[in-house]
């Protein structure tokens, strides 16, 4: 998912005490896939009501926003709207890897084999149009604000950091990078503890910051050129050139400036065709985005709330009013309006 | 070139004024003074402070910007008596603010100031000005504090007037027109602000200085003070509280 720039990145660590007070805009989609990824049984069963419903984005969504609320965070939500038709491709294939993996991980329930039944569970993760209607109602009872994007919800969060109503974005992936985000988060909405993949270790998790500007800094390139490296190696909207990553990216950009004169330098100027490169450049450096939007948080309605969690999906009425109560942190906010 | 000596008590009153917005503040150094204009990560009260060169005891200053943590300077600041006076000046070499109090030498590391914009003062509609005791009005923000997390401030043509709601207690502070220094009110103003904050922002204000208030309808609310001798002015913008259903 996204443009891997591997180590170009500059990385900074920081906890969720350094984000309190400010405003932060998460990529929905990357946290919800998140949380169905990894809200998982041992053997890879998503967790479910009594009517085999399932949960998992429910509970992240619930328990994880308090987390950041408590921590003085005050969280936004971008949902993706409709893909750019070049993304159509990579969409393909990730659908067809969640069907095998659907495939593999029942095969491995069958034979009882926890390990690769969870593995391929987490990759048959999918976001539905239920999920989706479900999280923005949970939101919206939670009194947590929800914007929609007209297209990529990353495009959207960062269009909103550039103009300075949030601090960051905060996504797993660094395409908010390439969009002009100023701050980038990590780790923001996957908690303390991590399994490594294939092992029984777990790692400790703490949210990094990656800011766009440092990274240009040290880098030596422009943000141009950062889309251009990207381009390169492959992203969302194209498939990149066989053979080069991150690293030899950078070296070609940094050598010959742009895409079109690297590539004619090493031979293979036709291997991103000139509209692909030109709309993909567009994407990145003047996506759709919409103004239409308005952060406000407002008091979760407790009773609302339960009725959706506990009565219609099971979930334990403490534990739930122990996540609610942490929602008080933000009373300042509610119904609080800005000067801008 | 910046190289200033001030007494520490106006130093720690800018600390106090700026420090409940925000950390982190890019001070603009003219020849005729300090000067800063910030808000707060949620864009909810901007605070913009400027300090004449005749506030100083001695002020020697190109133009210059200075970024630097507040946190680190109230730090050095707590070191200073009432009476001190602390000597700046800007190392541009190093990218260090030194402070000197007596004889001790703090050099506060600088940030960078790049991406740091001044944020613009939105167009405001406030029709009534009234001007108030800090002490006053800072008492029946006191009282209300216990009991909601709100308040509403109305002006009339001939009284001032503070009101909180809880669940059950409420709180109620009228000032008619002769308690007050100035009232001007020529239609009825009232917006509700979050009191957290309009605390904050009072509570810099020694006790029976006079604190100037411009109200309108559901409108920010500007707080304007001055102090340092009238050598310096403080001004608070603050978003109002949108009525609940």
């Amino acid at each position: 998912m996204g443009v891997n720039l591997g180590d170009l990145l500059t990385k900074e660590k920081c906890s969720l005490k350094d984000l309190s007070g400010k405003i932060i805009a998460i990529d929905a989609y990357n946290a919800l896939y998140q949380f169905l990824s990894i809200i998982r049984q041992r053997d890879g069963t998503p967790l479910m009501d009594s009517q085999g419903r399932i949960t998992s984005h429910l509970s992240g969504l619930l328990y994880r926003t308090a987390n950041l609320v408590e921590s003085g965070i005050m969280p936004v939500y971008v949902f993706d709207g409709a893909p750019h038709p070049l993304k159509a491709k990579t969409l393909a294939e990730r659908k067809e890897i969640r069907e095998e993996a659907e495939k593999e991980w029942k095969e491995a329930l069958e034979k009882g084999d926890i390990e690769t039944a969870r593995k391929k569970a987490q990759q048959a993760s999918r976001i539905t149009d239920e999920i989706l209607q479900q999280s923005k109602k949970l939101l919206d009872l939670l009194g947590i604000p929800w914007v929609q994007a007209p297209s990529e919800g990353e495009a959207q969060a960062s269009y909103m950091a550039r103009k300075g109503d949030v601090y960051a974005v905060a996504s797993q992936d660094a395409d908010s990078l390439l969009f002009g985000a100023p701050v980038l988060v990590r780790n923001l909405t996957i908690s303390g503890r991590r399994k490594l993949p294939n092992k029984q270790v777990y790692i400790k998790i703490e949210p990094e910051l990656v800011k766009l500007e440092e990274t240009l800094k040290n880098l030596g390139v422009t943000r141009e050129q950062l889309v251009d490296m990207a381009i390169l190696i492959g992203t969302d909207f194209n498939e990149g050139v066989e053979g080069i990553g991150p690293k030899k990216s950078y070296d070609l950009i940094k050598k010959y400036g742009n895409i079109e004169n690297a590539l004619e330098a090493i031979g293979k100027h036709d291997a991103i065709d000139e509209n692909t490169l030109k709309t993909v450049r567009e994407i990145f450096l003047e996506p759709e985005v919409t103004d239409d939007y308005k952060l406000e948080w407002h008091p979760p309605d407790e009773k609302e709330v339960i009725a959706m969690l506990c009565d219609e999906h099971q979930f334990s009425k403490d534990r739930v009013m122990t996540a609610l109560q942490k929602f008080q942190r933000m009373k300042n906010m509610f119904g609080q309006s800005r000067l801008f | 070139m910046f190289q200033a000596k001030i007494k520490a008590d106006i130093l720690k009153k800018m600390i106090d004024i700026v420090s409940p917005l925000v950390n982190e503040v890019k001070i603009n150094v003219t020849p005729a003074g300090m000067s800063l204009r910030a808000v707060d990560p949620a864009h909810v009260a901007m605070v913009d402070l400027s300090i004449g060169a005749s506030a100083f005891e001695e002020y020697k200053a190109d133009e210059t910007e200075i970024g630097i943590d507040l946190d680190k300077l109230a730090s050095v600041m707590k070191l200073a008596s009432s009476g001190d006076t602390v000597e700046m000046e800007l190392d541009d070499v190093s990218n260090r603010l030194i402070i000197r109090i007596g004889n001790l030498t703090r050099k506060i590391g600088l940030i960078d100031t790049t991406g740091m914009t001044e944020p613009k003062v939105p167009n405001l509609n406030l029709p009534a000005k009234i001007t108030v005791k800090a002490s006053e009005l800072l008492q029946g923000v006191k009282a209300s504090e216990s009991i909601s997390d709100h308040i509403a401030l109305t002006a009339t043509e001939d009284a001032f007037e503070l009101f909180a709601e809880g669940d059950t207690d409420t709180v109620n502070l009228k000032l008619p027109k002769d308690l007050l220094i100035e009232l001007n009110a020529p239609e009825k103003c009232r917006s509700l602000f979050s009191v957290e904050y309009l605390s904050s922002m009072i509570k810099p204000v020694k006790g029976d200085q006079p604190l100037t208030i411009y109200l309108g309808n559901d409108n920010p609310i500007k707080l304007e003070f001055d102090f340092a001798d009238k050598n310096a002015r403080a001004i608070y913008l603050l978003a109002p509280r949108i009525e609940s259903e």
